[in-house]
């Protein structure tokens, strides 16, 4: 077995067996967080198959300040079409260590698989004791460069299928099948200059749930407090688990529209007025992408139904900043080698930043 | 005025419904509607429109030969028909008309057209400019203005030229019309504003979703009923249906029955909205509020000896001053229990903070009508506007703007001081402005839309800023006999002398200066809103505020 051009023999002491024994030892480099800024997190987000349930869950670790200990966060947003949102503290229980794809091993179908991806609130609920399985491709990452010296990777991967336990709080426990997206971030930004970002994704399911969804789009706009020249953003479209279309920013625009009513949102976790949370931008009522590459294009259209406002503590100043998970319906119109597809699906789309430094500001 | 006026903007005069479904006669009759439109719904564009008109009177020819001058009022534009001469002449034909108000095209594109000519200085032709500029491009995203001019475009067979899209993208396919996904939807049909297309990435550059300023103006006409009515119910149900009925809770039912204008809900739950709060988050505060406001009317018509209330007759002379004094305070005591009701929705901090607001306020309102109270019984009449002013911003400023907008903030969870205070010196204004221009309506509004009886306040020998201003300008002797009329029981005062009154005050010009004064109480509202208060984002909650601040000298009722 080889490590780069480096001869290692397993079991030689001080080596970590099951790096060499399961494939890449990921999700991240082994470099250790070497600053404040720095952030590696993984992010999960599925919808049931029957639409009515939906969880968005994090789990990050933020760099130390003088060479401590970093800070580790995860929270588990669920939601309810009739219900609405519940979501952990900061600190949702990990019994295990998490599923990603970016690390584990495609699983053997042939034998039953225990959960691998379980999180609680320390309060007992909301809860998932889940088995993940990827069905399509990862996407090539993406990378963001702004500031000089700020940056942030992300490389993203839909159609995972998630079966196993949800238990909201909201509606009896039940065990059901969801499907959804997986990604990976690492990166090194302060806020306000990251500005803010919208990622989002929406899987169309095929006649068999448990294979890859028949189309699966994946977008991201990343805008940070700078010159336009700085952004970035990507439309990338998966067929039957493959990636069949990139598009990328020169060749995409996206446009919004109208407001979401603020009572549609709800913000979370319940403890966020504590932390001096003021009010944000309103979220939009309607995104609109369309992008095209050579003859082939897509346009994708996607109407905003609730959203949770997730207040997420600044490591660098007083003021929170906030991320909105949006539930809605997409549709998506996807012209290729000539046939035109069109199909509509729930999707969740993150609209983060907009941190009301001018709150502050006015009030300093 | 000129004979063939057509109708107000602002003013007092017999401004009719808003008629939407009525045909429009004319490009004049379009724009007297439009300005009447806005004056009714949107007060703050009209009185932005009028600091940008200044003094100019403007003479408006249209393409279909009809004529009208429009020119500033106080805080609003005023429309007349018919031919007059004006500072500034404009000529219009309907393609350009059309032009300005679609913005269809960029100013020096509508010019280029040579459709639309202004003759005027260059200083006025700018203002002018400006104004319309103004007009079009916040009136035109506006529900209820855009109606207006559709039926406008129909009846007159015009074709608005609308953006081509739907087809395929492509290096030269239009930008996604996202706001056209809006047009007939329900998320469209909940906004009073019109939702327009926003960039935030065109393939080159872009701009922040967050960076998004929510709509700076809102149809506030359809808010306040919607916002009323919600709260209204809220009432109802919280009053008891049980034994005593007929002695205590019907009557406790009353006058919140019988409508109102419902300034006090759509501050309370506009601020909230504006603070990032949900909007059924204030409704059970701004029940309470509404309730203590309704136990102070009741018993401010007995102290007062008032006939009328909203209309219909007082609760005291409908039911004997035992029984109102005593659903008066059944209706404080309820208010109370309502304000402890939010620990379940809102929490013990919020809710502590509110009792300690509501607290506050009913002080400020209880200690301003101590010293009205005590200026009748002592026969005093105030010299000075400051002591008028004073004695309103506790009496009405408190509980009929700074509080329900305090206790908004306080329900979205905002309960800085600093935050509070600065929101406070705002509606402190506003109240003001507000308690002028009630006074001056009971002098001279039409009683139907007022729900008082006419010139009430003179026969109760209240002290208003016009009765003030009259005592300073008339001779040493009519303030004599002024005084020793003021100093009867309501019972010794007369209609006929009350008409007298007002006569002497309108040849004084009183009536003018109380609503100077309230206009430019309105006016520094509108600064210090847009001065101190940027630490609330753009929404529609902030719009509705806006809104307000200017209705409150314009409004009818």
């Amino acid at each position: 077995m080889t490590a780069g051009a480096v001869s290692v023999e397993p079991g030689a002491a001080g080596l970590d067996l099951a790096r060499f024994l399961t494939g890449p030892p990921g999700p991240f480099p082994r470099v250790p967080l070497s600053d404040v800024l720095e952030r590696r997190w993984l992010h999960y987000a599925f919808v049931t198959t029957d639409e009515r349930q939906a969880l968005i869950a994090n789990l990050a670790t933020l760099g130390a300040e003088d060479g401590g200990e970093p800070i580790r966060t995860s929270v588990l947003l669920m939601y309810h079409r009739e219900h609405g949102w519940t979501c952990s503290q900061w600190h949702a229980h990990l019994p295990i260590d998490p599923w990603t794809s970016y690390r584990s091993p495609a699983p053997s179908t042939a034998v039953p698989r225990p959960t691998d991806f379980a999180m609680q609130s320390l309060a007992g609920r909301p809860a998932v004791a889940l088995r993940l399985t990827s069905t399509a491709t990862p996407a090539p990452a993406g990378v963001s460069h702004f500031h000089r010296t700020n940056w942030k990777r992300w490389q993203a991967q839909p159609g995972v299928l998630a079966e196993g336990r949800w238990d909201d709080g909201m509606v009896p426990a039940r065990e059901t099948l969801a499907v959804g997206y997986h990604e990976r971030v690492l990166g090194r930004w302060a806020w306000p200059e990251m500005g803010g970002w919208v990622f989002g994704f929406c899987n169309q399911l095929a006649d068999n749930p448990e294979g890859p969804p028949r189309w699966a789009v994946v977008f991201a706009l990343l805008q940070p407090m700078d010159e336009g020249h700085d952004h970035t953003a990507m439309v990338m479209v998966w067929r039957r688990g493959r990636m069949v279309l990139f598009v990328p920013r020169r060749a995409l625009r996206v446009t919004v529209a109208g407001q979401l009513a603020r009572d549609r949102v709800t913000t979370t976790p319940r403890l966020a007025p504590l932390i001096g949370t003021f009010s944000t931008a309103p979220i939009p009522a309607v995104l609109c992408i369309d992008g095209y590459q050579g003859a082939d294009w897509i346009q994708l259209r996607f109407r905003c139904r609730d959203a949770a406002r997730l207040v997420v503590p600044s490591e660098t100043s007083l003021p929170p900043f906030s991320v909105h998970e949006v539930i809605g319906d997409m549709e998506v119109r996807i012209k290729m080698s000539g046939s035109t597809e069109t199909f509509a699906s729930p999707g969740i789309v993150e609209f983060a930043g907009g941190a009301a430094e001018r709150s502050w500001s006015a009030l300093r | 005025m000129p004979s063939g006026r057509l109708r107000y903007g602002a003013g007092l005069g017999p401004a009719g419904p808003a008629a939407p479904s009525r045909g429009i006669e004319s490009a004049a009759d379009l724009l007297a509607r439009t300005v009447e439109t806005l004056a009714r719904r949107t007060p703050s564009v009209g009185a932005d429109a009028a600091r940008e008109l200044g003094d100019i009177v403007l003479a408006l020819h249209f393409g279909d030969g009809s004529h009208a001058t429009l020119q500033a009022h106080h805080n609003s534009v005023v429309v007349n028909g018919g031919l007059a001469p004006g500072t500034v002449e404009c000529f219009f034909n309907d393609r350009s008309l059309l032009a300005l108000y679609d913005l269809e095209g960029r100013p020096s594109q509508v010019l280029e057209q040579g459709a639309f000519d202004v003759r005027g200085t260059p200083e006025q032709i700018l203002a002018v400019w400006r104004t319309f500029q103004l007009l079009a491009q916040r009136a035109a995203g506006l529900r209820s203005v855009q109606s207006l001019w559709m039926t406008y475009r129909q009846g007159r067979g015009l074709a608005l030229a609308v953006a081509a899209n739907g087809h395929e993208p492509g290096p030269d396919a239009d930008v996604p019309d996202a706001a056209g996904l809006l047009r007939g939807s329900e998320a469209a049909a909940e906004s009073a504003s019109v939702a327009t297309t926003r960039v935030l990435w065109n393939r080159h550059a872009g701009e922040g979703w967050w960076a998004f300023e929510g709509p700076r103006d809102a149809d506030l006409f359809d808010i306040m009923e919607r916002c009323r009515r919600r709260v209204a119910d809220e009432i109802l149900t919280l009053i008891p249906a049980r034994h005593p009925v007929d002695g205590l809770y019907r009557l406790m039912r009353e006058y919140p029955s019988r409508g109102g204008k419902g300034l006090r809900p759509t501050l309370c739950i506009a601020t909230c909205g504006a603070f990032g709060g949900h909007s059924e988050d204030a409704v059970r505060i701004a029940a309470a509020v509404e309730m203590f406001h309704n136990a102070f009317l009741i018993h401010d018509d007995i102290e007062d000896e008032s006939l009328r209330r909203r209309g219909e007759r007082c609760l005291h002379m409908e039911h004997g001053i035992p029984l109102a004094v005593n659903a008066g305070d059944g209706l404080n005591l309820l208010a109370v229990d309502t304000v402890l009701t939010n620990i379940e929705r809102l929490g013990l901090a919020r809710t502590l903070t509110m009792i300690h607001e509501i607290t506050h306020m009913c002080r400020e309102s209880i200690e301003g009508q101590a010293v009205e109270l005590g200026w009748i019984r002592r026969r005093h009449v105030p010299i000075r506007d400051a002591d008028y002013i004073n004695m309103v911003s506790q009496k009405t400023g408190w509980y009929t703007c700074r509080s329900p907008c305090r206790l908004g903030a306080i329900a979205a969870g905002h309960t800085r001081p600093r935050e509070l205070d600065l929101l406070g010196e705002v509606f402190k204004e506003v109240g003001i402005a507000f308690q002028i221009q009630d006074d001056v309506l009971n002098l001279i509004g039409e009683e139907d839309l007022y729900g008082k009886e006419t010139l009430g306040d003179l026969l109760e020998g209240k002290r208003t800023l016009m009765l003030i201003h009259l005592m300073r300008t008339v001779s040493a002797r009519e303030r004599r006999e002024l005084h020793e009329w003021l100093g009867r029981p309501r019972s010794k005062r007369t209609v006929s002398e009350s008409r007298h009154v007002l006569r002497r005050m309108e040849q004084s010009d009183s009536i003018e200066y109380a609503r100077r004064v309230a206009a430019r109480h309105a006016a520094r509202g509108a600064r210090l809103f847009e001065d101190t208060l940027g630490f609330i984002p753009q929404s529609e909650g902030k719009a509705i505020l806006r809104q307000v601040i200017h209705y409150v000298n314009t409004r009818l009722l």
